[in-house]
């Protein structure tokens, strides 16, 4: 940690803003320059804007976001090769950015000269490689093939090199972007290993991936980003929780996981001036349960107040095992959407008040393992683009087991076996 | 561009003195990355460096001296009288200019998929192009020095301190004009295009194939002289300085070396000029 000071922020983005062109005719020309006098028609896009964070020293973190949101473009102008439009992006410390293993080898090379050559480009000295360069080549596990020209090499073998040499320069801020998922299982386990000794050593680390498992599991704190702005930023749970039921929000910024929504689990929480009244499970014969069978039918059923609300609703729910993995996510679309409108009629039907809208999710097969699950209820307006109310763990409720063969894992497959 | 330079990121400047220092190992790993995959799965290999002027040198020789009759000054005070000789100690300085600039101006663009996913400065691409052919020069001219002292029986090897400094000089101006063709390139693909066209020109209108006195002194052209006008393109003077210390074996009249050292200077201080102008956004055009 030579380089780095304390007290400042190991990544601190004030204001930062990045705008692309976009060429309506990307084949232009000098001829073409000269004759409009140089100006070229295009358009501005922001991928971001107005990105304020700070990602303290040792701190692993984690950026999700849709496809497109500027979670790349983010990684890019924090590895210095986007420059800012606006704002400001610093970074304290010695840099390596895993954006593309391997993204220096030159394919007539030996693996030995591209580890020299893809290392200097790295940053590193050729002493520091040559002091390196049997771990670098033992973590790949290519002693054999070292010799040999790249290009002979399979994908496998070319990003484990890549990522051994970037792994080995021993950065104090590592970026990566989604390339966990190289090589064999083996080779992964160690990347992963890797990544825990860089964390226990104090390194700081920031991951952009898709895989919110590996994002809940590695990370200590996660920033949702979604069309180049901030969404949310927190612990790691809350933040991939929100994303996963598409609510917005800063999360209280505990740092250590605390739940800053407060404690209680369940309906409780819920008060009169909540848009939602209830929720819970109901079984195939209409009747209120609290427990469901593993690959047994179930009704999720939502009540809101419709009249509070005011304008058409969206409900979302998110299914979580009790260990935060995220298990699934729906919200009812248009299916709704109406219902505010001629809601005299529905909440006569159901006879519980005015204004009181009872939506049901029909799901006839509880595909998941047993085990202890929590339900999360978010309700948006018509356009998903605000959130009007949010509960997260709202209700927990048991899926017992109902197959009498021993099951392990996240889904239940409902299969049958057959022998011949 | 005040807004930019006020946006300029931490990442560079904390980066920066480490880089100063590391800048020489990623210069030759590029240089030698460059040099070894120039001719891997050739059967001739480096002969092909050889084969290049060598074949330029009979070519060149038989057409404008054998057949158009071009007669080589003679060598003052070294007395040498031989077009072989008298065309090659420009034409291997003439071929880095050709090969230099013309790989420069790729540099960038071909690299475009590590320009995207990793930092470095990015001016030691077109820089490690030409270092690349500046090795292949210095063999060259080394072979060159033997060839004359061996068929000539003179000896040029005391003017080998002026050639390097001459050699020095061109590298720096080529390095110049390397940056800036390699950086406009990458916003206008026209500048390859463009540099095919003009090198060949640009070689007829240099004193390589023919001495510098067959051009006329005594008409005009917009009120300046044919002379006068041909010397304002600066590789005039580096082939006569070249011709003055390998063939004629004196020293390059002053006026050249302030005309060499003038145009290295500007094309230098140009080619930087541009090249940390077009430098940001280079990740996003490459």
């Amino acid at each position: 940690m030579d380089g780095s000071r304390p007290g400042r922020p190991a990544v601190s983005l004030d204001g930062l803003g990045k705008k692309f062109r976009l060429t309506h005719d990307r084949n232009w020309t000098l001829k073409a320059t000269v004759l409009n006098g140089h100006r070229t028609r295009y358009e501005e896009f922001w991928a971001l804007r107005d990105l304020t964070l700070d990602v303290d020293h040792g701190d692993t973190f984690g950026i999700i976001g849709g496809n497109g949101s500027g979670k790349s473009t983010l990684l890019k102008v924090l590895a210095g090769i986007l420059r800012p439009d606006e704002g400001r992006a610093s970074v304290d410390g010695r840099l390596s950015a895993l954006l593309e293993l391997g993204a220096g080898f030159h394919p007539e090379l030996t693996g030995r000269e591209n580890v020299y050559l893809n290392g200097a480009i790295l940053g590193f000295t050729s002493r520091d490689i040559r002091r390196r360069f049997d771990d670098i080549v033992g973590f790949a596990e290519l002693d054999r093939f070292i010799d040999e020209p790249v290009r002979n090499y399979s994908s496998g073998m070319y990003v484990r090199l890549g990522f051994s040499v970037a792994i080995h320069v021993e950065p104090e801020v590592l970026l990566v972007d989604e390339v966990l998922a190289v090589g064999d299982l083996s080779f992964q386990k160690r990347c992963l290993d890797r990544f825990a000794r860089l964390k226990a050593e104090g390194r700081t680390i920031v991951v952009v991936s898709h895989d919110l498992d590996m994002v809940g599991w590695l990370c200590d704190r996660t920033a949702w980003i979604q069309n180049g702005a901030l969404r949310a930023v927190g612990p790691s749970a809350e933040v991939i929780d929100r994303f996963a039921t598409g609510a917005e929000g800063t999360v209280g910024d505990g740092g250590n996981g605390s739940d800053p929504t407060g404690g209680g689990l369940g309906l409780e929480r819920l008060s009169s001036d909540d848009l939602v009244r209830s929720v819970g499970l109901v079984d195939p014969n209409g009747h209120p349960t609290a427990t469901v069978g593993s690959g047994r039918p179930v009704r999720f059923r939502v009540r809101y107040d419709a009249d509070a609300a005011g304008e058409p609703v969206t409900v979302a729910l998110g299914l979580y095992r009790a260990d935060g993995t995220h298990v699934a996510s729906i919200n009812s679309g248009a299916a709704t959407r109406g219902v505010s409108h001629d809601r005299s009629t529905t909440a006569a039907d159901h006879g519980d008040g005015a204004g009181i809208v009872e939506v049901d999710y029909d799901v006839p097969t509880l595909p998941v393992q047993p085990g202890t699950y929590e339900l999360s209820v978010a309700l948006h307006d018509a356009t998903m683009r605000k959130v009007l109310e949010r509960h997260t763990h709202l209700l927990r409720f048991e899926v017992e087991p109902t197959g009498v063969d021993p099951q392990n894992g996240l889904v239940a497959l409902g299969g049958t076996w057959a022998a011949r | 561009m005040p807004a930019s330079r006020r946006v300029r990121s931490t990442t560079r400047r904390s980066r920066r003195d480490l880089v100063r220092l590391l800048q020489v190992d990623l210069l030759v790993n590029l240089t030698l990355r460059d040099l070894r995959s120039k001719y891997k799965r050739s059967a001739l290999g480096w002969t092909w460096s050889v084969l290049n002027p060598l074949v330029a040198v009979v070519v060149y020789s038989a057409v404008f001296s054998v057949f158009l009759r071009i007669q080589p000054t003679t060598g003052d005070p070294s007395g040498i009288r031989s077009y072989a000789v008298f065309l090659l100690v420009t034409l291997l300085p003439w071929q880095f200019h050709v090969t230099s600039l013309t790989e420069a101006t790729r540099s960038i663009t071909a690299n475009g998929p590590l320009i995207t996913k990793i930092w470095f400065p990015r001016w030691v691409l077109p820089t490690s192009s030409v270092l690349a052919r500046f090795l292949t020069l210095l063999v060259e001219m080394a072979v060159l020095l033997v060839l004359i002292a061996v068929i000539e029986g003179h000896y040029a090897f005391a003017w080998i301190p002026v050639v390097l400094v001459l050699m020095a000089l061109q590298l720096l101006f080529t390095i110049g004009l390397a940056l800036m063709v390699g950086a406009a390139n990458v916003y206008f693909r026209d500048v390859q295009h463009f540099l095919g066209v003009a090198l060949a020109p640009w070689m007829f209108l240099t004193p390589i194939l023919y001495p510098l006195d067959m051009v006329p002194t005594d008409r005009e052209f917009l009120g300046m002289g044919y002379r006068t006008l041909y010397q304002l393109n600066p590789m005039v003077s580096w082939a006569e300085a070249y011709r003055n210390a390998l063939y004629d074996l004196r020293f390059p009249s002053i006026e050249r070396w302030l005309a060499i050292v003038g145009a290295t200077v500007v094309v230098l201080a140009l080619g930087a000029a541009l090249f940390r102008r077009l430098e940001p956004r280079m990740a996003e055009e490459v």
